[in-house]
């Protein structure tokens, strides 16, 4: 394993990352990134129950514009028909098509994803424009049995699993800020991966943790959402 | 003590005041038609019987005298703008508010309460800074105050420097003031009726004839009415009835709230109004705290009040003063204001050569009313431009020469 | 809280949008006027009775058209901008007397 490493090591870092040490927390590298690994013990199981993990430093990228969808499927990108839907490519990346002109794609958590590397560098022709989506909006994890109890309390979308299948996107206000909500399951653990801006992600964090007590949810670190896979 | 009013009330000795003889029938023609009876529309026709001998003159309103917006507004009265034009006419009618009642021998009840505006954020104090400066280079009592000093001035505000927008400096205008708005309305009503304008209300204006680029009569519910010329004073419904005269303007209209507590002991003297947290509160003489704010998200011409604009009113009212938890909300309500892209009126001259116009008075049109009767009065008695209400002419738009006070009005009216 | 059903999103707070103005097709961008753009920019129906207007659904900053009565707040019907606007203007600087002043 790793030794444990300083956030500060490298210029990518979350914006909660000051948060994350005073919880005591033991980052790692996670591919090319470093990320909260545990904060205590037994992530596995909170995990299950209800988590929030911190996931910003991990890779995400966008495109927008007339000519990105037609330009992601030359590159081989599968998308779903729908927008606000979301499908897994071979190497793990999760793709959400966002409307008829958008896509934000989003690495798994070995932190490495290919299809972005390879996009990123690709040539663009015109009508496609990238969007920066992992230095403006962060990502957090929130899972477990009680997270849609917990998103009902902060989100007007009815995000029950019963009603918002897996991978399926609600973009609405959630705490009262803009966010994308993508239900992306990990295995058998219900999941939300959240993108918001990250200039208000101090905020989202305390509040979803504020919202999560009542059902004694606390951070988890993104080793336990792995080894929930 | 309740036997004596009662007895009071009944007593033929004090006879429940007419405000005016309500004319009985339209005549065929006047020299002014007037459409709208608010203040303004009322301060106008005043102004013209008193000052200008013109007294052929019918105020027609669709609904009640003073029902529109001059009932609905909270009577902010202040002159802290920023720009020189705006500082320059809204400073004027403050100095007329002065002489209201004696003007027309109706108490208006004006109160010189002082208006305080909180800045929460470098950008604001460096605005208020600005407004300062203008406003006392123009002879505008107005100055940048520290949490010091608006402690002094307001001990029940909430200073905490753990609230989520700490205050961090205020504008303090000692000029501001408030006044019984009705009285406003009656008073200029009374006054313009005994020296024979006529006010007709339930008269609605339906369409306006024009012949050859002038106005020649307007067509009501209650027949035609043929005119020398027409001011319209309708404030909300300012695009419907322009739109008559084949006029487009530069207004969409909103809805803006506001609502009331249940009268409490005196607590506050000043107004206060924060655009950051969006509301102002003030206490009223007869003890109710006013609470308002900014207006609605999106045009309506309807007058119903909401349950988002009341959630969203109190949790800005009790970030400042967090006691208004225990208050009892009395009444919410909603006027249609005439808002225009750079927050100054439209007044004077339009394409039709006899028609004027008054409108675009938004959130802030209450405090103009005295000046508006005066300026649009000499407008329509000498058909010249009066210079303080030249730089608010509907062509400022097409020149692209806006008089931009936005920033000093948001949620201050 | 009044419901907006939004084209991409579907039925949503109305807390959630924003509104964007009053539609009006652009004017001519080759040769329009000073005073055309002016009216275009500045001047609005603000009619009272059923509207077609912009709207903007905030988190997925997706701007759409929606026909709404402004006398009771019904919304009629909402639809995407593709259905008016299928080709992109290009502006290129231009000018003219009334620019250079
Ligand atoms: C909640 C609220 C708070 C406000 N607070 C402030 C404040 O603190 N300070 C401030 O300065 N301003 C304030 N304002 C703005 C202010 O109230 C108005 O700008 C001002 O009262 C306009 O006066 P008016 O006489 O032009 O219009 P109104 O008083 O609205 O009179 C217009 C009249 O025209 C009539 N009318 C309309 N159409 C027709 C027709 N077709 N034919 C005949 N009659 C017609 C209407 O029935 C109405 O009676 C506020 C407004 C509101 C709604």
């Amino acid at each position: 394993m790793d030794p444990s490493i300083s956030p500060t090591q490298t210029s990518r870092r979350s914006s909660l990352y000051r948060r994350h040490s005073q919880l005591n927390a033991e980052f790692h590298s996670f591919g090319e990134t470093i990320a909260v690994h545990h904060y205590g013990s037994d992530e596995t199981t909170q995990a299950q129950n209800l988590g929030l993990a911190d996931l910003s430093t991990l890779p995400r990228v966008g495109f927008k514009g007339a000519g990105a969808l037609a330009w992601a499927e030359q590159c081989g990108v599968h998308f779903p028909q729908q927008p606000n839907w979301a499908s897994k490519q071979p190497d793990g990346t999760l793709v959400a098509r966002l409307s008829s002109s958008e896509l934000l794609m989003i690495g798994d958590y070995s932190g490495h994803s290919p299809l972005i590397d390879r996009l990123a560098a690709a040539d663009r022709p015109e009508r496609v424009y990238p969007l920066p989506r992992a230095d403006s909006h962060s990502w957090l994890a929130l899972c477990g049995s009680h997270a849609p109890d917990t998103l009902a309390k902060v989100c007007a979308v009815d995000l029950r699993p019963q009603h918002f299948e897996n991978g399926r996107i609600a973009q609405t206000s959630l705490a009262k800020i803009n966010a994308i909500i993508l239900r992306s399951d990990i295995g058998n653990l219900t999941n939300y991966a959240i993108f918001s801006d990250s200039s208000s992600v101090e905020y989202l964090w305390d509040s979803l943790l504020d919202a999560m007590a009542e059902h004694l949810g606390s951070p988890v670190g993104l080793q336990a959402l792995i080894d929930n896979r | 003590m309740p036997f004596g009013l009662l007895k009071y009330g009944l007593s033929s000795e004090y006879p429940a005041q007419q405000h005016f003889n309500p004319a009985a029938d339209l005549k065929k023609h006047y020299d002014v038609v007037i459409i709208g009876a608010g203040g303004h529309g009322t301060g106008i026709a005043y102004h013209l019987a008193k000052y200008h001998g013109i007294t052929n003159v019918a105020v027609l309103e669709k609904s009640y005298l003073g029902g529109g917006n001059t009932a609905r507004n909270t009577a902010v009265i202040r002159s802290n703008y920023l720009t020189e034009e705006g500082v320059r006419f809204y400073r004027e009618s403050v100095k007329l508010w002065q002489n209201l009642s004696n003007e027309f021998d109706y108490n208006v009840m004006l109160e010189n309460r002082g208006q305080l505006t909180l800045a929460h954020s470098d950008a604001a104090v460096r605005s208020f800074r600005w407004r300062a400066e203008v406003n006392q280079h123009m002879g505008v009592r107005s100055e940048l105050v520290d949490r010091q000093q608006i402690a002094e001035l307001v001990p029940n505000l909430r200073m905490s420097e753990e609230s989520r927008f700490p205050i961090m400096a205020g504008l303090w205008h000692a000029d501001g003031a408030t006044a019984r708005h009705d009285a406003v309305v009656w008073g200029y009503a009374r006054g313009a009726c005994q020296r024979g304008v006529e006010l007709h209300q339930l008269t609605e204006v339906q369409d306006v004839e024009i012949t050859a680029g002038r106005v020649t009569a307007v067509l009501t519910n209650r027949g035609r009415v043929g005119c020398g010329a027409v001011v319209q004073a309708v404030a909300g419904a300012s695009s419907v009835v322009a739109n008559m005269a084949g006029i487009k303007l530069p207004i969409h209209s909103y809805p803006l709230q506001a609502m009331v507590t249940q009268p409490y002991k005196p607590l506050l003297t000043p107004h206060v109004s924060s655009p950051h947290v969006h509301v102002y509160v003030h206490q009223t003489s007869r003890g109710e705290f006013v609470i308002g704010g900014g207006s609605d998200p999106s045009p309506l011409y309807n007058t119903r009040a909401t349950l988002e604009q009341r959630e969203s009113l109190s949790a800005a009212a009790l970030e400042l003063f967090p006691f208004l938890a225990q208050a009892r909300l009395l009444r919410q309500w909603a006027g249609t204001t005439d808002m225009t892209p750079d927050y100054s009126p439209i007044m004077g001259l339009s394409p039709v050569e006899n028609y004027y116009l008054d409108a675009g008075w938004g959130t802030w049109g209450f405090k103009a009313t005295p000046i508006c009767g005066v300026s649009m009065a000499e407008l329509v008695a000498t058909q010249k431009v009066p210079d303080i209400i030249a730089p608010f002419a509907l062509e400022r738009f097409y020149r692209f020469e806006q008089i931009n006070e936005a920033g000093a009005t948001a949620a201050s009216h | 809280m009044k419901i907006l059903t939004c084209p991409l999103n579907g039925p949503r707070n109305m807390s959630e949008f924003t509104y964007g103005g009053e539609y009006h097709p652009t004017p001519d961008h080759a040769d329009a006027s000073a005073r055309e753009w002016a009216e275009h920019v500045f001047f609005h129906h603000n009619t009272a009775g059923v509207v077609t207007e912009w709207w903007c659904h905030n988190a997925s900053s997706y701007w759409f058209l929606a026909e709404r009565n402004t006398l009771t707040d019904e919304v009629l019907r909402t639809f995407d901008c593709d259905q008016l606007y299928n080709q992109r203007i290009d502006f290129s600087a231009v000018t003219t007397p009334e620019t250079r002043k």
